[in-house]
């Protein structure tokens, strides 16, 4: 009986968590006033400006997608399939950008390829230029951005792909006299389809609700989060929220069309062992492939050695040279020494772990009530477990502030704005399609067989589940909730709206810090939180392959 | 002891010790430095008081107050321009408290009810980058901006989300208005200043560390920022526009339905208090808002503010109405035309 | 008492019915094959037993306990799955050992019942090996100590040869032979292959679109089908329609292909007849009555299956000795006298009310 009640009543949870608040802010679209109006609406339509906006998202989307996939796609195939000097460190290297820290993020492609920027005045003192060689901003700029950071998602879902790709079908179309293009575009990049399907999509997620990068570098070209911004600046609440819901169907178009394309996932036939590298070639080609990834990786990585450097300038000396004049690790000391500046890595770090842990205990249950994909419930189940990621942070926080400013406890609805766990709980939901989608689709990649084999050894639902389902779930859960607490870790978007003094996180200080002035000591904070990110991800790494 | 050891000793004395002081939690965009500094002084003259303090820029501060009204977590409304506070009073976010000292406030900057109360005068002013332009050649007026030796030397904080850009804007809209009855001349004004300009910043640092790298030599911005950075060691200098400039009155106000009214009210009583004006203006600053101060206790700098600085005439409550609407024109049908001249 | 007992089992998924009024008794100690093509439920009908699928109608009582509605954790079957579905993170030990956690053992005595069941498959020893380092034999071994160690009532094995290698599946069919035999455990197997049945089971449920067409000894099954489809799917045989001559309630004359027959007949009836031969109806004879010509010879070392196709299209397999023939020779054939099978293709056979069989008791 309490099994045939827990997906109903998981189901009421993800309305209650995700479609309630975002309906109770759509609604700010045709109201106002307490007055049912289309006015906002109109006032979006017959406005040329929101729909090149809108364009220009879709635009970009599509932009970073192609740029970034190609990136991706390319060096997980590098790293994987072909053999190098330092492949090792160069794969590990590759997928340093997942953590860049919001906002000193973008003040390091600032300071690297700005006009003023370290690289410019780089070609400045090599030609004798006078004045700087690019205006690094436009529309080619915020695509540069976006490729160079969110290739990341492409290149770790295509990684973890062909880390289970059977060989033998490589062999089986070489064998059959298939040459290494054809064999690649044939056979691999087509078993690959749901890999890449989901590095595209989240690369287009990312790249629809991404601000900083346009609306720093952007220029006049607009997109829909900086049209959300500025008009909620002005204090349209209506027409941000219709622009809002623009991006919201960007978004819900996209997650459509990416599991269309992406199909079934195809498991391998083979026993699942990684395709050993192939020690192809000469000496010298393997000497030249080598030398091009770590290129590539030395200059997608240029943003964090940026951010390093510039933690360790000292304030005002890195203006008008291609270099830093003067050095200091005052920065650094300033963070530990005062508890005003580490308490917000005490606050980030706790609610980005009880937000990670309890978003996998309930993504875990979803993907066991969801485990049937045939059954209506389950893609009902599924489909709450996504939304969150079709909707912005901000517009996310400002939805659940509007939800639980109110007491009306029969629709759920409880005041917990200004209290310790609104936003917590905004990180929960967040976290909820980062865990949920890949520990659906292992539970669902798992044989059956085992389950029944551990009922019929007389195991009940929770002993073959605890023994069984979640051992061997682990090494997708790992990573997944090391990349939800990571996220939340660095959360901007969702923490400005939502945070208060006692969990004021790291982003805001990173803010403030900017907002000062202090680049130095926001950069710091960036080298830290990217610290412990990648130690987050070693640490799960690890629990993967406890030999 | 190093700084180190001290920091160490006061963290542990400070867990061991509950703390039973009222908190007083204040919502502000001035910045760490001064809020430290305040936080710190006004303890220390008053024990019984726990300072706690957020940081936000001017606008996130009324989002926040609207969503959190049912359940209001900050007490003061610490810093903006009236035209903000006006519209938190509209949405009764503040609600009235009378200081002792609101006879030595000019009355344009309270108000209406009383709800708040200036503190700050922030006036705007032209700055370049004084490595890169010499004091004789600076634009003196806001019209010299437009000059064409200026064309691509503008750097402007994106205006939108600006306090001062708006007051600036405000000053170019109304002047048009008083001269010529509509805004035309004015939207042709910005227009232009939009083809003189190279990029717009997306945060006042960012607009420092632009000025400072010389990827524009002139920018349009507030008087205690550019003193902080010159402090700071950045290469820059002002000068008063010749034929005024809008002077931003900055509030502070009680925040509607606050559980700590008394501590509260003695903040803001201390905050206009002389001592606080004149420490304020030594240590960051600010300029005060009190016109009563005793003249031995006026600092150098501020004197010589009053003694150089034309306020424009504005029209407060006509920029208060249509500022928004103009803005909102701008964003879409002024922004990146200048260059082209065509109207996107 | 039988051990296993299955009274009307039905079971269908949407519109489908997978399992259509099955009832088997299954005797203590017996080793009972559920053989069938593919789609014919005999998995569905091994799952409803292990309580994987529940039954849509019908009982099933395992020692005379009605278990229908219990789930399979509850009901002690131990299973043996097709692709063994040991658990991949636990070692051969801990595999074995899981199904001893509810009888909370003192270590000692949980260690030698793993040992027990260990050494009862020749594992012995292979405790804390890692099953993925197994080969295909062992993995298939480990699942069915894992099985066993837990004591059930009844052995369900899922295929559990078809994962082999050809080679070793004829050593592995003898030693689980042996295995059960010696536990005296009753079994329940599913198989497609015929000679895996035959060699493995006392008796064999044929099932085919999910009804149970015959049940009984692999002889039986030969010797006396119940049906044309029984006697295609067990042994070789060649089928063709032909017309009863005379008949008395066992025998009939059945005349096919220009020979009368003396064929078994099962059924009321007279006129048209389905008639089956086996390869052992018919013998090359230098003047016999049915001409025909080879058409393909299938080598099984002394003997050889040959195809003959007839002047009218018929096809009909006969054995004999591997030189008798070469293909494409032109030969004749009569009757032996043996091995015919006749059933009176009755008119509208679908129009005839379902009358529940009466259950099969077992022997």
């Amino acid at each position: 009986m309490t099994r045939r009640l827990a997906a109903p009543l998981l189901l009421l949870l993800l309305v209650w968590l995700v479609a309630e608040p975002m309906v109770l802010v759509g609604v700010d679209a045709v109201r106002s006033n307490g007055l049912w109006t289309l006015a906002a609406i109109r006032a979006f339509v017959v406005e040329p400006n929101e729909w090149r906006a809108a364009l220009n998202s879709a635009g970009l989307a599509l932009a970073s997608v192609v740029l970034g996939g190609l990136i991706g796609v390319s060096l997980a195939l590098l790293t994987r399939l072909t053999d190098f000097p330092g492949r090792r460190v160069v794969s590990a290297l590759l997928a340093l950008p997942a953590v860049l820290p919001p906002l000193v993020g973008v003040v390091a492609f600032l300071f690297l390829y700005g006009e003023s920027g370290a690289i410019a005045r780089v070609v400045m003192a090599i030609t004798g230029a006078e004045t700087p060689p690019w205006r690094f901003d436009g529309v080619g700029a915020v695509v540069l951005i976006h490729a160079t950071t969110m290739y990341v998602y492409s290149y770790l879902l295509v990684r973890g792909a062909l880390a289970t790709f059977d060989p033998s079908l490589i062999e089986a179309a070489t064998a059959l006299g298939g040459g290494r293009w054809r064999v690649l575009r044939t056979i691999v990049l087509p078993l690959l389809r749901p890999a890449i399907a989901n590095g595209a999509l989240l690369t287009a997620l990312s790249s629809l609700a991404s601000f900083s990068a346009p609306y720093v570098f952007g220029g006049g070209f607009r997109v829909l989060p900086t049209q959300i911004v500025s008009t909620r600046l002005n204090g349209d609440r209506s027409i941000a929220m219709v622009e809002t819901l623009a991006l919201v169907t960007l978004s819900l178009i996209t997650l459509v069309l990416a599991s269309r394309i992406g199909g079934v996932g195809t498991r391998g036939a083979g026993k699942g062992i990684a395709p050993a590298p192939r020690r192809t070639g000469t000496r010298r080609s393997r000497f030249v492939v080598g030398l091009c990834a770590w290129a590539v990786t030395g200059w997608l990585l240029l943003p964090h050695v940026a951010l390093l450097v510039v933690s360790v300038v000292r304030k005002g000396a890195w203006n008008t040279t291609a270099l830093p004049t003067a050095w200091t690790i005052g920065n650094y000391l300033t963070l530990i020494t005062d508890p005003v500046r580490w308490r917000p890595f005490a606050t980030s770090l706790w609610m980005a772990a009880l937000a990670a842990a309890v978003a996998a205990v309930v993504a875990l249950a979803v993907a066991v009530a969801a485990r049937d994909p045939r059954r209506a419930m389950s893609r009902w189940l599924e489909g709450g477990l996504g939304l969150p990621w079709a909707v912005p942070g901000t517009v996310y926080a400002i939805a659940l502030a509007t939800m639980f400013s109110v007491s009306q406890p029969e629709s759920g609805r409880f005041v917990l704005i200004g209290t310790l766990w609104l936003l917590p709980l905004a990180y929960l939901i967040r976290s909820l399609p980062v865990i949920g989608r890949p520990v659906v689709a292992a539970i669902r990649g798992q044989d059956p067989a085992l389950d029944e084999a551990a009922a019929s050894l007389g195991a009940g639902t929770w002993r073959s589940f605890s023994t069984v389902t979640l051992p061997l779930l682990a090494p997708v859960l790992a990573g997944a909730v090391a990349l939800a607490f990571v996220t939340g870790l660095g959360d901007f978007m969702t923490s400005i709206i939502l945070y208060t003094y006692d969990t004021r996180p790291v982003s805001l200080e990173i803010l403030g810090a900017i907002r000062q002035g202090d680049l130095g000591v926001a950069a710091a904070y960036g080298v830290v939180l990217t610290v412990i990110s990648s130690g987050a991800f070693l640490l799960a790494e690890r629990g993967r392959s406890p030999a | 002891m190093t700084r180190f050891q001290i920091c160490l000793a006061f963290c542990a004395v400070t867990a061991c010790v509950p703390d039973h002081r009222e908190h007083l939690t204040l919502y502000s965009p001035h910045g760490r430095e001064q809020l430290e500094l305040m936080e710190h002084v006004f303890e220390s003259e008053n024990p019984d008081i726990d300072v706690r303090w957020l940081d936000m820029g001017s606008q996130d501060i009324v989002d926040r107050l609207r969503f959190e009204k049912p359940n209001p977590v900050a007490d003061v409304w610490f810093g903006g321009p009236t035209t903000l506070f006006d519209g938190g009073v509209r949405e009764g976010l503040v609600e009235p408290f009378r200081p002792g000292w609101w006879r030595s406030v000019d009355s344009s900057g309270i108000g209406p009810d009383e709800m708040y109360w200036p503190v700050y005068r922030t006036p705007a002013v032209i700055a370049y980058n004084s490595n890169l332009v010499k004091a004789d050649d600076a634009p003196q007026d806001w019209d010299d901006v437009l000059q064409p030796k200026w064309r691509d030397q503008i750097l402007i904080r994106d205006p939108v989300a600006s306090g001062t850009m708006r007051a600036i804007w405000g000053m170019v809209m109304s002047r048009s208005v008083r001269e010529t009855g509509d805004t035309t001349q004015g939207v042709a004004w910005l227009r232009k200043l939009d083809g003189q300009t190279r990029s717009y910043a997306l945060n006042p640092a960012i607009l420092a560390q632009k000025l400072a790298r010389g990827e524009g030599t002139i920018t349009l911005w507030d008087l205690p920022d550019l003193l902080i950075w010159r402090e700071q060691g950045y290469p820059f200098a002002f000068t008063y526009p010749k034929s005024g400039t809008p002077v931003i009155e900055d509030a502070i106000a009680i925040v509607k339905g606050t559980k700590h009214r008394r501590a509260a009210e003695r903040f803001v009583e201390w905050v206009g208090s002389v001592d606080a004006q004149v420490l304020t203006a030594e240590k960051n600053w600010r300029l005060p808002a009190r016109t009563d101060l005793p003249v031995d206790r006026v600092p150098a700098w501020v004197a010589e503010v009053d003694r150089k600085m034309v306020t424009a005439p504005m029209d407060w409550a006509m920029v208060a109405k249509n500022g928004a609407l103009w803005m909102r024109y701008w964003d879409q049908r002024v922004r990146g035309s200048g260059k082209t001249g065509v109207t996107p | 008492m039988s051990s296993v007992r299955l009274e009307n089992l039905a079971k269908r998924f949407g519109s489908t019915t997978v399992v259509s009024d099955v009832s088997l008794d299954i005797a203590q100690g017996e080793l009972v094959a559920l053989l069938g093509p593919s789609g014919s439920g005999k998995t569905t009908l091994l799952r409803l037993i292990a309580g994987f699928e529940s039954v849509d109608h019908g009982r099933i009582m395992l020692d005379g306990d009605d278990v229908t509605s219990r789930p399979a954790l509850a009901r002690r079957c131990g299973m043996v799955f097709q692709h063994y579905a040991l658990f991949p993170h636990m070692s051969v030990g801990a595999n074995v050992g899981y199904g001893l956690d509810g009888e909370h053992l003192a270590r000692p005595d949980r260690e030698a019942r793993v040992a027990e069941a260990l050494t009862a498959v020749d594992l012995a020893g292979l405790e804390s090996r890692a099953v993925t380092a197994l080969s295909g034999g062992q993995q298939q071994r480990v699942a069915l100590a894992r099985a066993l160690a837990p004591r059930p009532r009844v052995l369900l094995l899922d295929e559990p040869l078809s994962n082999l290698d050809p080679s070793l599946r004829g050593r592995t069919r003898r030693e689980l032979r042996e295995l059960v035999r010696r536990i005296g455990i009753t079994t329940v197997l599913v198989t497609h292959e015929q000679e895996e049945a035959f060699d493995l089971a006392d008796r064999i449920a044929l099932l085919h679109l999910g009804k149970l067409e015959q049940l009984g000894t692999p002889e039986s099954l030969y010797e006396r089908p119940a049906t044309p489809f029984v006697a295609g799917f067990v042994g070789r045989a060649s089928q063709l329609a032909g017309t009863i001559m005379s008949r008395d309630e066992r025998h009939a004359l059945v005349r096919a292909i220009g020979v009368d027959w003396h064929a078994r007949i099962v059924g009321e009836g007279t006129g048209a007849a389905t008639l089956v031969l086996r390869p052992d109806a018919l013998r090359f004879a230098d003047r016999g009555p049915v001409a025909g010509t080879i058409a393909h010879r299938r080598f099984a070392g002394a003997s050889a299956f040959f195809m003959v196709t007839l002047p009218d299209g018929n096809e009909v397999e006969v054995a004999a000795s591997s030189d008798a023939a070469k293909i494409g020779d032109a030969v004749h054939l009569e009757p032996t006298g043996i091995g015919a099978h006749a059933w009176p293709v009755s008119p509208v056979p679908s129009a005839t009310p379902r009358v529940p069989r009466p259950l099969p008791q077992a022997p």
